[in-house]
């Protein structure tokens, strides 16, 4: 069954910030063709390198995000390079660019000239700041537009720096939303014929990512701040939040009422055979009737309660500690959440490869990569459509190795016309 | 607001979604103009319909401006889904809508009587997104965890961050609110296209595990296929130095002022060491090439640190950007509402809602140019369009909506 997208063509012509957008409509199975300067693409020199492979066909970050491509080389500042560029975009459903206001000027182009060439084409513009506004030429990277957003300011501890989240979230955040925008405004061009911009700003895309602190600044006047390790209140809490197993840490959400609640956890205990003697008295009692989040917040603002409240919460969260600290984290996150206790293992790239249920869902794809003589294990895509799956067809382009096919095809096209 | 035509005008949602990475999505399909329905009730309500931040004192489910924004635009009807009768009412709205979507729980979903079964019975040609947190198959498919628990799973944890603290995450349930809605609203779309070209309905089984971590395959990608362990890095990447977060000169109106900048390049590294008066670093052989500023990466933060922490953060990223180094300021969320270019760009809105008042909303994450991507109303009150769905949707009579809310199956 083709994708739901087969019947497309993407041209791509943009910065890491777009890679994955391509990348998903690839893998719903338009034809994306990326179009490359002679000297390849940027990010063809990013680092990390696969070993045993030569530049520029070796860059890892490179060769997950341009799966599923062909890829053709012009150079866009030769008057050559522009006709057969437009005679591709002439060619295309879809343009994918990542070019600011300036660098369009600077290619003498413009979304008119874009469209002379496809009057309903789709162009998707993704770029750090949009195309209007002070900003809109402004430089532009993946950390820029963490920080901007708000993002960054809160996640690391309070008296140390804001931090990134890793891998490029800003640059696939910006992408996500462009592949979301494209199908929708090829579903209006279906019915309609008529084609448009789709616009990104990464920045923009992000904004979500702050999750209640734009929130909390509207309604409450307050500004969410980082909180490092006590992001989850006041006092530690058993069963919340960080603990270090013998072989890398989990993450517990343990004391509330969803899921089997920190019962769940005690029955964890048993199951892995740590005699943690809290089902005796008087633990027992205390974690049926008091191991509860909200109920311990409370407790503790009693005086008259919070002393004794303390020393037990001490007495169970050591229990916890020194049960944690003897198991593996995936016999830990396994076991309990077959016992619906809320719990996470904390997983390591290697974790995440090895996953069984990942794993148990052949979630990754082997694909031999022959123009660079290696088989590369991809991680799957991000859905499963039941009757329109996604496929993986082919490894990253090497550069330039569609030209010939791409231009031979298009002349074909054209004298067919 | 353009009132103009929308892309997903006329397209009919079932919305059984709820805390982030659902009703996120369908409210993205909402503001390209689709009808989404949420079927509620005050008996379980949406968690975040409960959570801060809302108005001090206040107390109502309607306040929340957590739940408000992720809801604009939507309908709300509040039918008891766990009942016989609210069950068949739950039906007929699936033979209503095109799209189904809901992120509860496989045993959530069961509790309800919407699994896919059912829904495909009621309606062959219905797009139904279920969004558990494994997927619906496969060992751990009944695993529970809100976006906490996901992002521990996922990888994002262990790697962000610096390597001298615990992983303890972003401080946010971050896959939620950007990754995992709109890979679904992807999904969705391209599936509706699939419908419209041959009638087919299907289902899509959107893991939230296999969404995350394809977002954040890199590191994945790089253990498989080249044997790299890539471990916290706090905020540097091995393909760019420097490349980090600097803290400001203090100033009593804005301490904690905190300066990020990026050399993509060594031409971005020339000009940024011009800039700042210091040509000598660009000289300098520990520097010249990016393996050189990677191989001594302490010695050129310090060098770096050391000149912007005598900036005022405004002033030197207007510099830095000048010199066309990438550059920006870490904003809290007051700084990103008065943010002067998104305020030209009209991303914010302001809605007025009956409860909670004028309040602000995140705009659309893309845009389109002729069918535009906007936010026409507020979020719903809990069952505030129970009476119009019950008569108009559902085509029952007053007597029987009355009889209903009695039998406490409406609200």
């Amino acid at each position: 069954m083709p994708g739901p997208l087969s019947d497309l063509r993407v041209v791509e012509v943009c910065g890491p910030v777009g890679h994955y957008a391509g990348r998903l409509l690839a893998d719903l199975g338009a034809d994306v063709i990326k179009v490359e300067p002679p000297e390849g693409d940027p990010a063809r020199r990013y680092p990390p390198f696969l070993p045993g492979v030569e530049q520029p066909e070796n860059a890892v970050t490179f060769l997950l995000l341009n799966a599923n491509k062909r890829g053709i080389m012009l150079d866009l500042a030769s008057p050559d390079g522009l006709e057969g560029f437009l005679r591709l975009v002439a060619s295309a459903d879809v343009l994918l660019d990542s070019w600011q206001p300036h660098d369009l000027a600077a290619l003498g182009l413009s979304e008119d000239r874009l469209r002379a060439a496809r009057p309903d084409l789709v162009r998707a513009s993704v770029t750090g700041w949009g195309l209007s506004g002070p900003r809109a030429d402004w430089a532009y990277a993946d950390i820029v537009a963490q920080a901007m957003s708000g993002v960054m300011n809160l996640a690391g501890f309070p008296d140390g720096p804001p931090e990134q989240v890793a891998d490029q979230q800003a640059h696939r955040s910006a992408s996500i939303n462009a592949a979301a925008g494209i199908v929708a405004a090829i579903l209006h061009r279906d019915a309609t014929g008529e084609g448009q911009l789709v616009e990104v700003s990464a920045q923009e895309a992000l904004s979500m990512a702050q999750e209640t602190a734009m929130m909390f600044a509207d309604i409450n006047g307050i500004d969410r701040q980082r909180t490092g390790n006590a992001g989850t209140g006041p006092v530690r809490i058993p069963g919340v939040g960080l603990y270090e197993a013998n072989d890398g840490w989990v993450y517990l959400m343990a004391a509330g009422t969803a899921g089997s609640g920190f019962e769940g956890v005690v029955a964890t205990m048993e199951a892995l055979g740590f005699d943690s003697g809290l089902r005796e008295e008087p633990w027992a009692t205390f974690i049926r009737e008091s191991m509860n989040r909200a109920m311990i917040l409370q407790a503790m603002a009693d005086p008259l309660r919070a002393d004794d409240l303390a020393r037990k919460l001490d007495h169970v969260d050591g229990v916890l500690t020194e049960f944690i600290r003897g198991q593996s984290k995936r016999d830990l996150y396994e076991v309990g959440q077959g016992l619906r206790v809320l719990i996470g293992m904390v997983s390591a790239p290697k974790d995440i490869s090895t996953s069984t249920q990942l794993n148990a869902r052949d979630w990754f794809v082997e694909i031999d990569d022959p123009g660079r003589g290696v088989r590369l294990r991809y991680p799957g895509p991000p859905w499963r459509l039941e009757a329109t799956p996604a496929t993986l067809r082919r490894p990253a382009p090497l550069l330039g190795q569609h030209t010939a096919e791409v231009l031979g095809e298009l002349e074909l096209s054209e004298a067919g016309r | 607001m353009t009132g103009l035509p929308r892309a997903l005008d006329g397209v009919k949602v079932l919305d059984l979604t709820w805390f982030g990475a659902g009703p996120i999505a369908t409210r993205a399909l909402a503001n390209m103009g689709a009808d989404v329905i949420r079927v509620e009730t005050a008996k379980r309500p949406d968690g975040l319909r409960v959570v801060p931040p809302r108005p001090e004192g206040n107390a109502s489910l309607n306040v929340g401006g957590y739940y408000n924004n992720f809801n604009a635009e939507k309908r709300s009807v509040a039918i008891d889904l766990t009942t016989e009768r609210g069950q068949e009412l739950g039906l007929d709205l699936v033979r209503w809508a095109d799209i189904f979507a809901t992120n509860m729980t496989a045993r959530a979903v069961r509790q309800i009587g919407m699994t896919w079964d059912v829904v495909h019975e009621a309606n062959p040609g219905i797009v139904a997104m279920y969004q558990p947190m494994q997927g619906m198959t496969g060992p751990h498919s009944e695993f529970m965890g809100f976006g906490a628990i996901l992002s521990a799973v996922c990888g994002v944890n262990y790697l962000s961050g610096f390597d001298a603290n615990p992983p303890v995450g972003v401080g946010t349930n971050y896959p939620d609110y950007v990754v995992n809605p709109m890979h679904a609203v992807t999904a969705i779309l391209a599936a509706l296209r699939h419908r419209r070209r041959t009638g087919e309905g299907q289902l899509i089984d959107m893991s939230q595990l296999e969404s995350s971590v394809a977002a954040f395959a890199g590191p994945v990608f790089a253990w498989d296929n080249a044997g790299i362990a890539h471990e916290r890095a706090g905020n540097r990447v091995p393909f760019a130095a420097p490349h980090g977060a600097f803290r400001c000169a203090e100033v009593p109106a804005r301490p904690d002022r905190w300066l990020v900048l990026a050399c993509l390049d060594d031409e971005q590294w020339r000009r940024f060491a011009q800039m700042c008066e210091h040509p000598e670093w660009a000289d300098d052989a520990r520097f010249g090439t990016l393996a050189d500023r990677k191989a001594n990466e302490d010695a050129l933060e310090a060098l770096v640190a050391s000149w912007v922490a005598k900036q005022q953060g405004p002033e030197a990223l207007a510099a830095l950007q000048a010199a066309g180094v990438p550059a920006g300021l870490v904003q809290n969320a007051s700084e990103v509402l008065a943010d002067e270019h998104l305020r030209e760009r009209g991303y914010f809105v302001t809605l007025e809602h009956a409860e909670a008042g004028a309040r602000v909303y995140d705009g659309p994450g893309f845009r389109l140019s002729g069918t535009p991507v906007e936010l026409r109303r507020p979020a719903p009150l809990l069952g505030e369009h129970t009476w119009e769905i019950a008569t108009d949707v559902l085509g029952l009579d007053g007597d029987e909506v009355g009889q209903l809310i009695a039998d406490r199956v409406l609200y």
